[in-house]
C-alpha cells in the first residue's frame, strides 16, 4: 500500500511513482485542469463581469445568450447569468468540498473504529451504515432537508451525513485487514494506547483509498446538492446554486432553453472532472478498483 | 442454508427498526405538519385544527406516536394517509406499478445495453471502443438524471416532437402501444447511469473471466473465439452480476423519483413528493419502510442467488 | 377566441383597453341562474359525451364533510347537493331548499335566531333511496360529532335542537345570530343518513372512498394518481346533466397541465389553471375559448405587526409607497391580475372601489421614512429607537413568481433603506404554526378572505382571531382596531344585504389606512375549454371552474 504521506517524506515527491502514474493518466490531467479553471472561474471570474449577480433588470429578462454583454443571457428576473452561474459555482463547488471533508472525516472515524475494535461495537456500528445505506439516499437527503433550515452550511451537513457510508466501509475494511499486520502488532506489544494504534499506525496506512473515495465524495456531493436544489429543497434564492438555477427552468424549457442547459452543463463538467481525476488517483495510489 | 437465512433475516429486522427510527425521528423535526395545508382556508378556526389534531392523535408525545405506529405495523396496519384517508398500503400499492414499470424497463435497457458495451471492451481491450466506453461511462454517471431529461425533453419532446413531454399515458388511451411511446424517454434517461455502471462491471467480470483456465482449454479445443466468448465467457461474467442487480435497487429508487417529477411520471417518487410536501407522515413513513424492505430484499436475493448458481460460495 | 365575462360594473380603463388590445371577440356576458347555460339554449335531451378536466392537484377526499382542499371541491359539487348555493352573481339560489330562507319569507326569524327550512320534495340519493330532513339533520349533527374528523365547523357550532317538522321540513335554532351561516350553507354538502349511520366509524366509512350524492353525476371509479371518473344521474332533480361522462385528471405540473390543454388531451383546465406566461399564447390558440376571470383571491404582503418594525404605521405606509406593483404585474405576472386596494373579492357585491389607489414612489417613500425618524445607519440600513429597519420575507419555497416577487422587492426596498431577506419554507412549514401563530416577521401569501361569497372577515381581522394572543381564527397578522372589531361584530349580525354592505365598505377603508397587510393584487385566473364546450360559467364565489358541470355540454 503506497500513500501519498509516506511518499511525501522521501524528498522530491513530484519524482515519485504515485506522481508519475497520475501524469501519466490523460483523463485526470484533463480533470484536474478542468476543476482548476473552473475554481479559477468562479473565484475571480466575478470581478471581471460587467453585471452584479444579484442585480434585477426586468427589461432585459429572458435575454438570449450572446445579448450585448450578458454572455450567456439573463434569468427570468434579467440577472446575468453568467454572473449567476459563477457565483452559483463558488456556493455548489463550497459546499461539496466541505461536505466531502465533514463526510469523510465521519466514515473514517466509524470505519477505524468499527474495523480496529471489531466485536460488538463494529457489528452495531457496520449495521449503522447499513441501516443508512439502506434507505435510497435521496429519500433521506430530503426529508432532512425539509425539517431543517437549508442554509448552505446546513445543506453541507446534510449531504455529508447522508453520504459518510462509502467512506467507512471502504475504511473498516481496510483497517480490518490491516490490524493483524506486524507494525501493528509491535506497536501493541510495546504498549501504544488503541488510539495511537488507529490514528498513528494504521490511518495513515490506508489513506490511499481514503483519498480515492474523498475524491469521488465531492463528485457525489456537486449531484446531491443538484438534486435536492432543483427539487427545491436545498439552496434558497436570492442565493445561487448551480442546482437552484435549474429549479424552475423545466417551466421555461420552451420559450428560454439556456436556462436549463447552462447551469447543468457546468454541474456535468465538473462532477465528470472530479470522477476523472479519482480515476487517476486510484490508479495511481494503487486503489483495488472496488467502485466503479 | 437454514441458519443463515435466520441470521440474515434478524439483521434485516434490526436494520428496519434502525431505519423506521431515522424516519420518524427526522420527519417529526419539522415544525408544522400535515394540518399546514389548512392554515390558509378562510373558514378554518384554530378550534377545527386543534380538534383535527387530538383526533389524528398528533398531540401525543413523538415516542408514544411512534410506539403506536410500530405496534399497529406490526399488525399489519400501515396506516391511514392524512391526506386522503386511504390506507397507506393501497396508497403505495397504486402508485407501484408506474413506478415497477419505470424501473423494470430501464433495468432491462440498462442490463442489455450494459452487457454488450462490457463484453465488447473486454474482449476488445484498449481499442478505442474500450476508451470510448471507459470515457463515456465516467460521463453518464457524471450527469445529474434530471438535467438529462431536460435535456431530453427539449431535444426529443419540444423539437423534434418525436416523444410526449410527461405522463404515463394519454387519458382515453390505454393502448400498450400508448404506453410504450410515453415510456421511451424517462426509461432511458433512467436507464443512462446503470449503463455506465453494468458496463463498467462487465468490464471487469469479463476480463477476469477470460483469464480462467477452463477458457484456455476451450481455446486449446479449437473453438472459435466467438463460441468461447458466448458459451464459457459470457456465462461466467454474469454470475457476479447477480449482486450487482441487488446493490444497484436503492439508487435505481433514487433515480426514478427524480425522472418521475421531470417526466410527472405517477409512480411512488411523486408520491414520495407529494407526501412530503403535506406532511403525510403514514405515507412518507410507509415508502421509506417499503423502499427499505426492498433494498434489504433485493441484497439478500442476490446473496442466495450467487450461492445457488456457484457452489463454491458457501452461504454462513 | 377570447372573451371576458366581467361582473363588475367598474371595470376600469385598464381592462377595456386590455379587451380591445386582445382583439377577441370579447363581450361582457351576463351571468346566468342556475340550470339556464350561457349561450346553449338546446341542450341535449340526454346526456351524451365527455368532458375530461385537469386538474393539477390531485382531489382525493370524497367525503365532502371532512377536511379537503378546493380540488375535492370539484367531485363534491358534482356529486353532492347543498341547501343552497351561490351563484356567480353573489346570490343565494335554492339547491336543496325549495326556498331560501331569509327574514322576510319567514325562513329566519327576526333575531336571527330560529331558522325553519322547507326541502325539495322530489329529490333523491343516487341509490334510489328519497331524501329527506332526516338527511339534513343528519348532516348538520355529524358535523359536530366530536368522534368524525369534520372540516370546518364554523356556524355549525351555533346550531342547536335541530326538529324535523315533517320529511321536508326542519327547524333549528342558532346560539347567537350569525348572518354569514346561511353563505355556509353553500358549502355544506348533504350526505345520506341509511347510509353513514350504518357506520361505526364514519371516519373510516366505505362511503368516504365511493360516495354516494343526490348530486348531477354519481360516483364511477377512481385511478387513484391519474384520474376520476363520473357518470350522469339521470334522475337528477334539478336541470341536467347533458355529459354522459365527467373525468377529473390529475398533472401534477402547471406546465404539463397547459400543455395538454393545447394538444386537446383536456377539456378544460380547473384549479390551478393556465398559468399567467401562457396567457398571451392560450388566447390564440384555434378552437379553444380563454377566459380571464377575476378570482377571490389576494396577494398580499402580509406583516407581523406586533414586530416592531413594523408597529409604526409610516413603515408600513414607506413600504407600500416602494412597491412598484406596475412592473410586478406586467413584467413578472404578465399582466393577467389587477391592482386592488382590499382584502374583499373584486366581484363581490361588498367591494369598495373607491379607496385611495396606492403609488409607486420611492422618493415619496424615503421621505415618510425621513420624517417619521428612521435615519439610515451606517450600513444603510434605517434605524430608529434601536430597531433596525430589516426583517425576514417567507413565503412556500417552490413558488417561482412568488420568489421571483420576493427578489425584486428585496432590490427596491434596499434602495430606501430597508433590509429584506428571504427565508422561505417548505408549504407544510409555512402555513403550519409558523403562520398560524404569527412566528413570521412577513410572509407573501394568497389567501382568500371570505367564504362563499360572504363579505364576513372576522376571522381574518378581528381582535378575538389572534391565535398568538389566545384568540381563534387566523388573523395572523395580528391587526387589531377596536372600531373595526366593532363594525365586524355588527355585519355578522346583521342579515339585510343593504346595510351589510354599508358596513363592510367602511371596515375595507379603515383598513386600507390602517395598511396591516400590503395589497400586491387581485388575482385573476385563467379559464380554458374546448370551443364546443357550453354551459360553461365562472364562478369566483366557488373555488373550482367545476362548480356547476350539472348545466355543460357539448355543441351539438
Amino acid at each position: 500500500m503506497t500513500a501519498l504521506v509516506a511518499n511525501a517524506g522521501q524528498g522530491r515527491w513530484w519524482r515519485s511513482r504515485t506522481v508519475r502514474r497520475f501524469t501519466s493518466h490523460h483523463l485526470a490531467l484533463l480533470g484536474l485542469a478542468m476543476i482548476t479553471l473552473l475554481t479559477l472561474a468562479c473565484v475571480f471570474g466575478p470581478y471581471l463581469l460587467p453585471y452584479d449577480s444579484l442585480y434585477i433588470d426586468l427589461r432585459a429578462r429572458f435575454s438570449p445568450p450572446l445579448t450585448g454583454h450578458h454572455y450567456l443571457g439573463t434569468d427570468p428576473l434579467g440577472r446575468d447569468l453568467a454572473a449567476r452561474l459563477l457565483m452559483a459555482g463558488r456556493i455548489s463547488l463550497a459546499v461539496a468540498f466541505f461536505a466531502m471533508l465533514l463526510s469523510t472525516l465521519i466514515g473514517t472515524l466509524v470505519g477505524v473504529v468499527a474495523g480496529y475494535r471489531g466485536g460488538w461495537i463494529g457489528a452495531a456500528l457496520m449495521r449503522t451504515v447499513d441501516g443508512f445505506l439502506s434507505f435510497p439516499s435521496i429519500f433521506l437527503l430530503l426529508a432532512l432537508a425539509v425539517a431543517l433550515k437549508p442554509s448552505p452550511a446546513m445543506v453541507t451537513v446534510i449531504i455529508a451525513v447522508t453520504s459518510w457510508m462509502e467512506v467507512a466501509r471502504i475504511v473498516e475494511a481496510e483497517v480490518r485487514s490491516l490490524r493483524e499486520r506486524e507494525f501493528v502488532l509491535a506497536g501493541r506489544m510495546l504498549g501504544l494506547s488503541g488510539a495511537h494504534i488507529m490514528f498513528r499506525e494504521i490511518l495513515p496506512n490506508a489513506m490511499g483509498p481514503i483519498i480515492v473515495a474523498a475524491t469521488l465524495t465531492v463528485a457525489h456531493a456537486i449531484l446531491l446538492e443538484a438534486y435536492i436544489s432543483f427539487l427545491g429543497y436545498g439552496i434558497q434564492p436570492p442565493l445561487a446554486s448551480w442546482g437552484n438555477m435549474l429549479e424552475g427552468a423545466q417551466q421555461y424549457l420552451a420559450s428560454a432553453p439556456w436556462l436549463a442547459i447552462i447551469p447543468g452543463a457546468a454541474i456535468t463538467i465538473a462532477v465528470t472532472s472530479f470522477n476523472f481525476i479519482g480515476d487517476g488517483l486510484r490508479d495511481a495510489l494503487d486503489v483495488r478498483d472496488d467502485r466503479v | 442454508m437454514r441458519g443463515f437465512l435466520l441470521n440474515r433475516l434478524s439483521q434485516s429486522l434490526i436494520l428496519l427498526l434502525i431505519v423506521s427510527i431515522i424516519g420518524f425521528v427526522v420527519l417529526n423535526l419539522l415544525p408544522g405538519g400535515p394540518l399546514a395545508q389548512f392554515g390558509l382556508d378562510p373558514g378554518m378556526t384554530q378550534d377545527d385544527l386543534d380538534r383535527l389534531k387530538e383526533q389524528l392523535g398528533l398531540n401525543r408525545p413523538l415516542w408514544m406516536q411512534y410506539l403506536d405506529w410500530i405496534w399497529r405495523l406490526l399488525q399489519g396496519d400501515w396506516g391511514h394517509s392524512f391526506r386522503d384517508n386511504a390506507p397507506v398500503l393501497s396508497v403505495i400499492g397504486r402508485h407501484l406499478f408506474a413506478t415497477l414499470l419505470l424501473m423494470g424497463t430501464s433495468t432491462a435497457i440498462a442490463i442489455a445495453i450494459g452487457t454488450w458495451i462490457g463484453i465488447r471492451g473486454a474482449t476488445h481491450r484498449y481499442s478505442l471502443f474500450d476508451h470510448l466506453a471507459t470515457v463515456g461511462a465516467m460521463v453518464a454517471l457524471s450527469i445529474p438524471t434530471f438535467w438529462f431529461g431536460l435535456v431530453g425533453i427539449y431535444i426529443f419532446s419540444l423539437k423534434l416532437g418525436w416523444v410526449p413531454a410527461g405522463n404515463m399515458y394519454t387519458i382515453g388511451d390505454g393502448s400498450v402501444l400508448n404506453y410504450l411511446h410515453h415510456l421511451i424517454l424517462p426509461s432511458i434517461v433512467l436507464s443512462l447511469v446503470h449503463v455506465a455502471i453494468w458496463s463498467r462491471y462487465m468490464r471487469t467480470s469479463t476480463l477476469d473471466a477470460i483469464s480462467q483456465d477452463f477458457v484456455k482449454t476451450a481455446r486449446a479445443k479449437g473453438l472459435t473465439e466467438r463460441r468461447v466468448i458466448m458459451k464459457h465467457v459470457v456465462g461466467n461474467a454474469l454470475l457476479p452480476m447477480i449482486t450487482l442487480a441487488g446493490v444497484q435497487l436503492p439508487s435505481i429508487l433514487t433515480g426514478a423519483l427524480v425522472t418521475e417529477t421531470v417526466f410527472t411520471w405517477p409512480g411512488m417518487g411523486r408520491l414520495f413528493l407529494d407526501s412530503l410536501g403535506y406532511s403525510d407522515y403514514p405515507v412518507v413513513m410507509g415508502l421509506l419502510m417499503f423502499s427499505a424492505i426492498l433494498v434489504i430484499l433485493g441484497n439478500l436475493i442476490a446473496d442466495i442467488a450467487v450461492a445457488i448458481v456457484d457452489p463454491r460460495i458457501r452461504l454462513g | 377566441m377570447t372573451e371576458r365575462s366581467n361582473t363588475n360594473p367598474n371595470y376600469s380603463r385598464r381592462d377595456a383597453l386590455r379587451l380591445m388590445a386582445l382583439g377577441g371577440a370579447a363581450g361582457l356576458i351576463a351571468p346566468n341562474l342556475l340550470g339556464k347555460p350561457a349561450f346553449a339554449q338546446n341542450p341535449p335531451a340526454s346526456p351524451t359525451g365527455r368532458v375530461i378536466v385537469g386538474f393539477s392537484q390531485e382531489p382525493t377526499v370524497f367525503n365532502p364533510l371532512m377536511p379537503h382542499t378546493e380540488c375535492d371541491d370539484a367531485v363534491h359539487f358534482s356529486v353532492f347537493d347543498a341547501l343552497v348555493r351561490m351563484d356567480p352573481k353573489g346570490v343565494l339560489q335554492p339547491n336543496l331548499v325549495a326556498e331560501v330562507p331569509s327574514q322576510k319569507n319567514g325562513g329566519i326569524s327576526e333575531d336571527g335566531l330560529l331558522w325553519r327550512i322547507r326541502l325539495r320534495d322530489d329529490v333523491r340519493w343516487h341509490d334510489g333511496q328519497p331524501f329527506t330532513a332526516e338527511d339534513v339533520k343528519f348532516t348538520l349533527e355529524l358535523i359536530t360529532n366530536p368522534k368524525f374528523r369534520a372540516w370546518r365547523t364554523a356556524g355549525h357550532s351555533l346550531v342547536r335542537d335541530i326538529k324535523v317538522v315533517s320529511p321536508t321540513e326542519l327547524t333549528w335554532r342558532m346560539e347567537e345570530a350569525f348572518a354569514p351561516y346561511l353563505s355556509f350553507l353553500a358549502e355544506t354538502f348533504m350526505v345520506p343518513k341509511h347510509i353513514l349511520e350504518k357506520e361505526a366509524d364514519p371516519n373510516a366509512a366505505a362511503f368516504n372512498q365511493a360516495p354516494v350524492g343526490t348530486g348531477a353525476f354519481k360516483w364511477a371509479q377512481r385511478i387513484a394518481g391519474d384520474h376520476i371518473e363520473l357518470v350522469a344521474n339521470t334522475d337528477y332533480a334539478g336541470a341536467g346533466p347533458y355529459l354522459e361522462r365527467l373525468v377529473f385528471k390529475y398533472i401534477p405540473d402547471m406546465t404539463v397541465l397547459y400543455t395538454q390543454f393545447k394538444s386537446g388531451d383536456i377539456d378544460l383546465v380547473d384549479q390551478a389553471f393556465i398559468t399567467a406566461d401562457n396567457y398571451a399564447e392560450a388566447s390564440t390558440l384555434p378552437d379553444r375559448v380563454v377566459m380571464l376571470e377575476r378570482g377571490a383571491s389576494v396577494e398580499s404582503i402580509y406583516l407581523n405587526l406586533e414586530k416592531p418594525q413594523f408597529k409604526d404605521p409610516a413603515v408600513r405606509q414607506a413600504l407600500y409607497a416602494a412597491i412598484d406593483r406596475k412592473a410586478i404585474l406586467e413584467g413578472l405576472y404578465y399582466g393577467v391580475h389587477n391592482p386592488t386596494e382590499t382584502f374583499m373579492p373584486q366581484n363581490s357585491y361588498y367591494y369598495n372601489p373607491n379607496l385611495p389607489a396606492q403609488e409607486f414612489n420611492i422618493e415619496r417613500a424615503r421621505q415618510i421614512l425621513d420624517e417619521a425618524g428612521w435615519v439610515p445607519g451606517s450600513d444603510g440600513i434605517r434605524v430608529k429607537d434601536g430597531v433596525r429597519l430589516s426583517f425576514a420575507n417567507s413565503t412556500t419555497s417552490g413558488n417561482h413568481l412568488r420568489e421571483q416577487t420576493q427578489q425584486f422587492l428585496q432590490q427596491t426596498f434596499a434602495e430606501i433603506g430597508v433590509e429584506m431577506t428571504i427565508s422561505n419554507l417548505p408549504a407544510a412549514v409555512m402555513w403550519g404554526d409558523f403562520w398560524l401563530k404569527s412566528q413570521f416577521e412577513s410572509a407573501i401569501s394568497g389567501v382568500t378572505n371570505v367564504i362563499a361569497g360572504d363579505p364576513d372577515v372576522a376571522n381574518r381581522l378581528h381582535t378575538k382571531a389572534i391565535v398568538a394572543k389566545g384568540g381563534k381564527g387566523s388573523n395572523t397578522g395580528q391587526y387589531s382596531n377596536p372600531e373595526v372589531d366593532a363594525l365586524l361584530d355588527k355585519g355578522t349580525r346583521t342579515f339585510d344585504r343593504e346595510e351589510r354592505r354599508a358596513i363592510y365598505l367602511r371596515v375595507q377603508e379603515i383598513v386600507r389606512q390602517d395598511l396591516p397587510f400590503l395589497p400586491l393584487f387581485a388575482y385573476a385566473n385563467v379559464f380554458g375549454r374546448k370551443k364546443g364546450l357550453e354551459g360553461f360559467e365562472a364562478n369566483s364565489n366557488a373555488r373550482v371552474a367545476s362548480w356547476h358541470a350539472a348545466g355543460w355540454h357539448w355543441k351539438d
